[in-house]
């Protein structure tokens, strides 16, 4: 099949099914739609025909995606974009479970969540204790996940467990695929400094998962988480700029505007500052621009990996002067003052992005070890068996 | 708009990293700096045979008809090797201000001569204050004398030519004048950073020559190609010294390992690489907005002047302290960076007045 059969055909199934104008299916729902992608071999289109794709290569993959992108139509390219499935199919994987979960992925039958983080284990997300104990055809699953967002939803959830304590920590860890409805699973909303409640603590209790639903091998797990999220920052990245300089301007004009309704807009010390931090959005966004644009000169970019660091500069500061700029009225919230109470709002959900998604700390270290090549930070743990790490001995 | 393509900039740039490599390393520049006019004659013919002293003239007058953008790409190269001498007083600031003139003879008298490196020219602005504003000039003109002073003037002691900013009446007006000329005493100034000559320029009935067509408007306009020139130098030099003090991180080794294995150490170079790179974005931004000649050329111009002014200072400083004692010696080249992130600093507005000119153009925009 040539490029050009590829690109009518996509587009002549695009024209049938898609109505573009009104960026919804013909017929049906989204979720119809999705089937119909799914079964045409379009969702992961580089994928075989026997596992749900329609065998191209890369550059005939592209004109897949960009037909799908021009006609600004969902579930397309989902051999790059959705983790889970792409993880089952490169890692060695129990085939009865892909024919039967891919098909749910893909379509948007099921919705997933994440179970990474524990309270002994953020920043050093190697160091987790939650168990996974092999029992005939299953894993019985013991210990607390944190930070786990749409844990009420989820059918399944991603879990990262130790199956052997007996060698280093990165290597005893296991990607199982875990069903959350179920009895050993609580999950229990966490109260954030902001007030609202993203997150949950998810509670594990003698909970099974059939061994069959393991992503790559058993002590692989790190590998496959590994390439799960270079493959989410990679797609990070690439959407960063165009939303981060979607938002680059609302801020500014909330600056100037906050300091005029606060008649503080010709106090020469607020200008200075409202300019620093408007500055500081304005430059990421000019930093992602130039990014992108070397890159598509094909140029590699250390940018894209100092977007968050900038970013939780950028929001921190936005607050600091905001505070500022309201003087004692920040000291009050809610009714009493619907600016202080946005401005605190602010304050507090700035350490969302400072710390969540690996803390500031931690991205200095990565920036300065992978894009600098400064030395990697000393891990006493590394090469001891797990059992041993003050991980587990306190 | 420019001229010149990508590749042909690229080309440029390149060539002269390569002549900057070849006669303007670091031996080269302390020596330049020991001598008493700061100018190295030879360096300039090189620079000039390459054509960089004629990148804002039109080919009309003997230029090749280059933009701000190849300005600003070239002054990173500059910025990187601390490059002494007049290029941003001569091929910037008063090929742009000639440039913009409507007087043909002056155009036709002076430009070619600049294009070829054969004239320096300098650019005297500002007064004793060093606001670079419109209400800081000291020169005031009377028919076509030239009285008062103008202060911070950059390689005027080796300028062929003086162009004068001065006050006019009500407005500004733009005067040649001939540094030799009776009249016109001109005062070495000693400077923090000797690859940096600045003047104090004393005018007592000097006799000037008016260069029709330029006002207050069109100086305003020549000041923010020099700022833009700058934020280039900066954003280049500002680079140069943190490549040099990583590599310093990679390799110094105390307590058995390389330096740059502390956190207190790596993660603030990690927080200079953001300064490095916004400083490039935010040079390149400001001199693509300049040509084009955008209402947001204002906005960007300021916040290139104060982020990159910002960002070499920071580095720079920055450097020193994570260079530990080799940086406290006069040998080691990280503080003739602090000297021009210090002086840069200062001219053509500081950051103070350009977050200030920044505000207002975001209040404009709104």
């Amino acid at each position: 099949m040539s490029s050009t059969d590829i690109k009518t055909e996509v587009e002549a199934f695009l024209t049938a099914h898609w109505d573009s104008e009104a960026r919804r299916p013909r017929e049906g729902a989204t979720r119809d739609w999705m089937q119909k992608v799914f079964e045409a071999g379009w969702a992961v289109a580089s994928w075989p025909r026997e596992w749900f794709g329609r065998g191209l290569d890369k550059d005939e993959s592209k004109i897949v995606l960009s037909a799908f992108r021009k006609a600004k139509a969902p579930g397309a390219g989902q051999d790059r974009t959705n983790i889970t499935a792409a993880s089952l199919m490169n890692f060695a994987s129990d085939e009865d479970f892909k024919r039967e979960i891919l098909p749910q992925l893909l379509t948007g039958k099921v919705q997933i969540c994440l179970l990474y983080s524990e309270p002994g284990a953020g920043s050093d997300l190697a160091a987790i204790r939650t168990r996974a104990e092999r029992q005939g055809d299953d894993y019985v699953i013991n210990g607390q996940k944190v930070w786990t967002s749409g844990a009420r939803t989820a059918d399944y959830g991603l879990l990262l467990a130790r199956t052997d304590w007996d060698v280093p920590k990165h290597q005893g860890i296991s990607f199982l695929v875990c069903p959350m409805r179920q009895p050993g699973i609580d999950i229990r909303p966490i109260n954030q400094i902001t007030g609202d409640s993203h997150f949950n603590e998810v509670f594990i209790d003698n909970a099974t998962v059939p061994a069959k639903n393991r992503i790559g091998a058993e002590g692989e797990g790190w590998k496959v988480l590994q390439t799960a999220l270079a493959v989410e920052r990679l797609i990070m990245g690439e959407g960063a700029g165009e939303r981060r300089q979607g938002s680059s301007k609302s801020n500014v004009v909330s600056l100037i505007a906050i300091a005029k309704e606060a008649g503080k807009l010709q106090d020469p010390l607020i200008r200075q500052k409202i300019a620093q931090a408007t500055a500081y959005r304005q430059l990421n966004a000019l930093n992602i621009a130039r990014a992108k644009e070397e890159m598509a000169q094909g140029s590699s970019s250390p940018i894209m990996s100092l977007g968050k660091l900038a970013m939780s500069r950028i929001l921190h500061t936005d607050a600091a002067v905001m505070t500022q700029i309201l003087g004692a009225a920040s000291m009050l919230d809610g009714e009493a003052h619907e600016r202080a109470a946005d401005v605190n709002y602010r304050t507090a959900n700035a350490y969302m992005t400072s710390i969540g998604g690996g803390t500031d700390q931690i991205q200095r270290n990565i920036i300065s070890e992978r894009v600098l090549g400064l030395p990697r930070e000393v891990e006493l743990d590394r090469d001891v068996p797990f059992r041993t790490s003050r991980a587990v001995t306190g | 708009m420019t001229m010149i393509g990508i590749e042909e900039r690229t080309a440029i740039r390149e060539g002269f990293a390569r002549l900057l490599a070849d006669k303007a390393d670091e031996a080269a520049l302390r020596r330049v700096m020991a001598t008493e006019s700061g100018h190295d004659a030879g360096l300039w013919s090189a620079i000039a045979d390459m054509g960089l002293t004629a990148l804002l003239i039109d080919p009309e007058h003997g230029g090749v008809g280059g933009s701000i953008v190849d300005v600003e790409a070239v002054f990173e190269e500059a910025g990187a090797a601390l490059l002494a001498g007049p290029l941003l007083s001569s091929a910037v600031m008063a090929a742009t201000l000639i440039s913009a003139s409507s007087d043909g003879d002056a155009k036709a008298r002076l430009l070619p001569a600049i294009a070829s490196g054969q004239t320096i020219a300098s650019v005297a602005v500002t007064g004793d204050k060093g606001l670079w504003t419109l209400d800081d000039i000291g020169v005031s003109a009377t028919g076509s004398a030239l009285n008062g002073a103008a202060n911070y003037v950059i390689a005027a002691n080796v300028a062929d030519l003086l162009l004068v900013v001065a006050k006019n009446g009500d407005g500004v007006a733009v005067y040649e004048v001939d540094p030799g000329a009776g009249g016109v005493t001109l005062e070495a100034l000693k400077g923090w950073d000797s690859t940096i000559r600045l003047s104090r320029i004393v005018f007592d009935a000097a006799p000037a020559t008016r260069i029709a067509g330029l006002d207050g408007a069109a100086v305003e306009r020549m000041l923010d190609v020099a700022r833009v020139a700058l934020a280039g130098e900066q954003a280049g030099a500002c680079r140069r010294i943190f490549d040099i003090t990583v590599e310093y991180l990679r390799t110094r080794v105390q307590f058995g390992r390389p330096i740059g294995g502390f956190q207190a150490v790596k993660h603030i170079a990690a927080d200079l690489l953001i300064e490095v790179e916004s400083a490039t974005s935010a040079a390149r931004a400001a001199a693509q907005a300049l040509a084009a000649g955008g209402k947001d050329a204002p906005e960007l111009v300021s916040l290139a002047a104060f982020a990159c002014a910002d960002a070499f200072h920071e580095v720079a400083a920055a450097a020193i302290q994570l260079h530990g004692g080799i940086a406290f010696t006069w040998e080691h080249p990280a503080h003739l960076y602090l000297r021009r992130a210090r002086v840069d600093a200062q001219l053509f507005g500081a950051s103070d007045y350009h977050r200030e000119r920044y505000v207002s153009a975001l209040e404009n925009a709104a």
